[in-house]
């Protein structure tokens, strides 16, 4: 491909998403991608949790918990002060929802196109367990936070333990969201990717871009190592890796790794049906029976080594909410680094005053519940078409001059 | 977390004389076993009081192994040691994750002297995983640890003295060994004569097992290789054949021995999971058993203060991994300022020197118990290859066919290796199947990869923090 109308750097499941859209719009599309350890793609829990993490229900509430743990250590909150509340902007939350929505129908289309079965299954949905009273204080705030569309009912401790009987009998009550299901985030990029394939995308692995190559004020494509790859726009996908990529052309993409580990356990037979989110940890059961527990939200550059006292707080977190899983062996664990920003929200669209490039990265904890909406935002924006949804809360200027966000 | 100046994990003969070195020069070393009792494979004690604990043999070995253990019982009260426990992960900085009594600590030393031992390694062939067929050790272990017959009749197969000192073990037991079956050819000991009689007492040794079997009416089949077992729902037969130098066997020329048992292993496979974990480089050395760590003379790896000694670092048998595991522990006394180094220098040259005859003759027995390119020809397309994944042949070798030719490449394409052995059992067997069919070498092919936890770890074990200290009260050798 000579020069492609549009190049995207990163081969995670935004930047496949992306490709797919594009490609559907009749763009040529190449992809370039480098198996860097850390995807976060692959380190995801494959969870579909729209509400839960936009109200800091999901894997959110650990995230919560660490910031405030780490201010605490700073000096910045007295004990037992909440950092924030954790419920972000509604914009966000209608961004997450309305992508959501679009599974069933992508699980058909990509089944029908790629021939891959990407593992939607509608399940008991996402259950928060309420150990503590101030966690309780903190549902009843999102509950009155909540259109009714979102789907949250508040349950007894007997009313959760019938959806998912080997609950702990700690829990003080639940907060169950309904319309929160699964995914396998491997065969969801992999079905983006075949797909966006069939359209005539070229994709190139093993190939990492190191620069933007910027003329003025417009970026005329990239750097590989020793090769330039030209293009009419360049796609940022690069994940966690996306601020470092910005910057090799004077830009600003306020997007830093942050760290998550997770475990997973030998396959078991059935033995959960909901998502179960706590204060420890999250808790899924895959479809071919491992137990996923996730997972660590940590702020250490671009390391992706799993620690042992990372792992032992999962465990700790995983026996408490589902005493049953002390028994079963863990098969492995690994680290990956979500793409995080400082407002948890993601950054899409162009960077001001400059051509030829756009932002597809930031989506934090949430890249694989977003992605098909992103992908379908992105590529509006890049063709100057109407956008599904309203994309300024996520455009980069939100964080003003770098010199004032980096400060 | 818990710091130590000297963690040494594995009790086997290379750990216990690490420890006994430290311990003189005043370490206080800890040591750390995945078993109720020291010894290591080799010095296995039974369990106090159990009949085999009054069978023990009473060879030079044996009573070496038990003079082993008496020092390092007289030396207890200056060694912190750590029985059932075991090592799921090594972190940057040598921080070691240690599983022990249902829970779990972290431990960093300053210095770690990994004395993990090594394992048995047979490839697959058909039949091999019918009950009845096992390794070697696995069935002396059966007869010496636990005093129970692993059947009525065996064929005793693979390569390597080992073989002789197992047939002969389980025939003083009372099963009945039909054959030794040697791959190595009786010719190829003369080509080697010169070096063999480097060790004249280890020579000497075999040649006794030798004679033994003979007195015993054991035939030792040299040249020759069981290439498939059968039977219904358990092992009734083996399938033999004299060989050829690669290790082909002579179809024309089948023998078929009816026997319930059959112990083979084509010698031993260095643990180096945690070696790898703890960033030591590798290097691929065929004669010491395929990846080993590198290592200086004194066995410090590529990393700083992780030292490797025995068959963990190269498989060289239990005298060569006792003067290792002292030129470790000596290396790291001079390291911590217990020694000075004059007596440093005279201990360390004394100990080379009476290794360098052991390591020329163990070149000599490498080179004639070699491992041959036809053993990774006899699997056939229904073999089981990966057990954990239940994978075979047929599953597999396309997987290579399309460029399946790493460990990462093949684990994504087929998920060999992904079950709880982490591919410990199916990799060594094929990276060589690979380069056979590739005309690569192993050491382009690779190694595998372990990620932690690489032992048996349940979610609950890592619950509850333990505290960490020596609580074996009873000497070692009397258990807990």
């Amino acid at each position: 491909m000579k020069r492609p109308d549009a190049l995207i750097v990163g081969g995670g499941v935004i930047g496949f998403a992306v490709a797919y859209e594009l490609a559907r719009r009749g763009l040529s599309v190449q992809l370039l991608d480098k198996d860097l350890p850390g995807r976060a793609t692959s380190a995801s829990a494959g969870g579909l949790w729209p509400v839960g993490e936009a109200v800091g229900l999901g894997c959110g509430v650990i995230y919560q918990a660490t910031q405030a743990a780490a201010r605490q250590a700073a000096g910045e909150l007295a004990a037992g002060e909440e950092c924030h509340d954790g419920i972000l902007p509604a914009p966000f939350r209608d961004l997450l929802v309305s992508s959501n929505a679009l599974f069933p129908a992508l699980a058909r289309e990509l089944q029908e196109s790629a021939g891959i079965d990407i593992e939607f299954r509608v399940g008991g949905g996402l259950i928060f367990a309420v150990y503590e009273p101030r966690e309780q204080e903190y549902v009843d705030r999102v509950t009155q936070a909540l259109p009714a569309s979102c789907r949250l009912e508040q349950l007894t401790p007997e009313e959760a333990w019938k959806i998912e009987p080997l609950l702990t009998r700690e829990i003080q009550g639940a907060a169950l969201l309904s319309g929160e299901h699964q995914v396998n985030p491997m065969l969801l990029a992999e079905g983006f990717k075949r797909a966006a394939l069939r359209l005539g995308a070229e994709f190139r692995n093993d190939t990492r871009v190191t620069a933007l190559r910027r003329e003025g004020d417009r970026i005329v494509g990239v750097e590989a190592e020793d090769e330039f790859f030209p293009a009419g726009t360049v796609v940022n996908a690069a994940g966690a890796w996306s601020g470092e990529l910005a910057r090799t052309a004077g830009l600003h993409c306020p997007v830093f790794p942050v760290r998550g580990q997770i475990v997973l356990t030998q396959a078991l037979p059935r033995a959960m049906n909901a998502c179960l989110s706590t204060s420890g940890c999250y808790i899924a059961q895959k479809l071919h029976g491992e137990v996923l527990i996730g997972s660590t939200t940590e702020r250490v550059g671009f390391d992706v080594d799993v620690t042992p006292e990372g792992i032992a707080g999962l465990c700790r977190g995983a026996v408490r909410a589902l005493p049953l899983v002390r028994y079963v062996h863990i098969k492995r664990v690994w680290a990956g680094l979500r793409p995080g920003t400082s407002d948890e929200l993601p950054i899409l669209g162009p960077a001001p005053g400059i051509r030829g490039y756009i932002n597809a990265t930031g989506a934090f904890r949430t890249g694989i519940v977003a992605a098909p909406l992103t992908a379908r935002l992105v590529a509006q924006s890049l063709l100057g078409e109407p956008t599904d949804q309203p994309i300024e809360p996520f455009l980069v200027q939100r964080f003003g001059a770098p010199e004032l966000a980096r400060a | 977390m818990i710091r130590r100046k000297v963690v040494i994990v594995g009790a086997g003969p290379a750990g216990m004389s690490a420890a006994l070195v430290l311990a003189q020069a005043g370490a206080r070393p800890t040591v750390l076993d995945e078993n109720p009792r020291v010894g290591g494979q080799i010095f296995r004690q039974p369990p106090p009081g159990s009949p085999a604990a009054a069978a023990r043999p009473k060879d030079a070995s044996a009573r070496h192994g038990a003079e082993l253990l008496r020092r390092f019982e007289a030396a207890r009260a200056r060694i912190e040691l750590l029985n059932e426990a075991y090592v799921w992960g090594v972190f940057p900085e040598r921080r070691l994750a240690i599983g022990n009594q249902g829970g779990w600590q972290v431990v960093q030393p300053e210095h770690l002297v990994l004395a993990t031992g090594a394992y048995e390694y047979t490839p697959p062939f058909p039949g091999w995983t019918l009950p009845g067929v096992m390794t070697p050790g696995g069935a002396q272990s059966l007869v010496k640890t636990w005093n129970v017959r692993p059947g009525k009749s065996v064929v005793v197969a693979g390569t390597g003295p080992f073989l002789l000192v197992v047939a002969r073990q389980l025939h003083a037991a009372g099963v009945a060994v039909e054959a030794v079956v040697e791959l190595a050819r009786r010719s190829e000991f003369l080509r080697h004569a010169p070096r063999l009689l480097s060790a004249p007492g280890l020579l000497f040794e075999g040649g006794g097992y030798l004679r033994e079997l003979k007195a015993a009416g054991i035939p030792v089949l040299w040249g020759h290789v069981v290439f498939a077992a059968g039977g219904e729902g358990r092992l009734q037969h083996v399938e033999l054949a004299p060989c050829d130098a690669a290790g082909t066997p002579d179809r024309e020329r089948t023998r078929r021995l009816e026997v319930d048992t059959l112990a083979i292993g084509y010698g031993f496979v260095p643990r180096v999971e945690l070696a790898q974990l703890a960033g030591c480089e590798l290097e691929f050395q065929d004669e010491l058993g395929g990846w080993i760590p590198r290592k200086d003379e004194a066995g410090e790896s590529s990393v700083s203060g992780v030292w490797v000694a025995g068959d963990g670092g190269g498989v060289s048998g239990s005298v060569v991994a006792e003067l290792e595991g002292e030129l470790a522990g000596l290396a790291i006394a001079g390291r911590l300022g217990l020694l000075d180094a004059a007596t440093l220098a005279r201990e360390k040259e004394q100990r080379l020197a009476r290794l360098a005859p052991l390591r020329r003759f163990r070149a000599a027995l490498d080179a004639v118990y070699r491992v041959r390119p036809g053993l990774a020809r006899l699997a056939e397309p229904d073999t089981l290859v990966c057990r954990c994944e239940e994978l075979t042949c047929s599953e597999v070798d396309p997987a290579i066919g399309f460029g399946g030719h790493d460990f990462r490449t093949l684990k994504v394409m087929t998920r060999l290796g992904m079950g709880p052995c982490q591919a410990r059992m199916c990799w060594p067997a094929m990276m060589r199947r690979i380069a056979d069919r590739t005309e690569k070498s192993c050491a382009e092919v690779g190694p595998s990869r372990f990620r932690p936890p690489v032992r048996p770890t349940t979610v609950g074990d890592l619950v509850q923090l333990i505290p960490f200290e020596d609580h074996s009260d009873a000497p070692a050798g009397a258990g807990r």
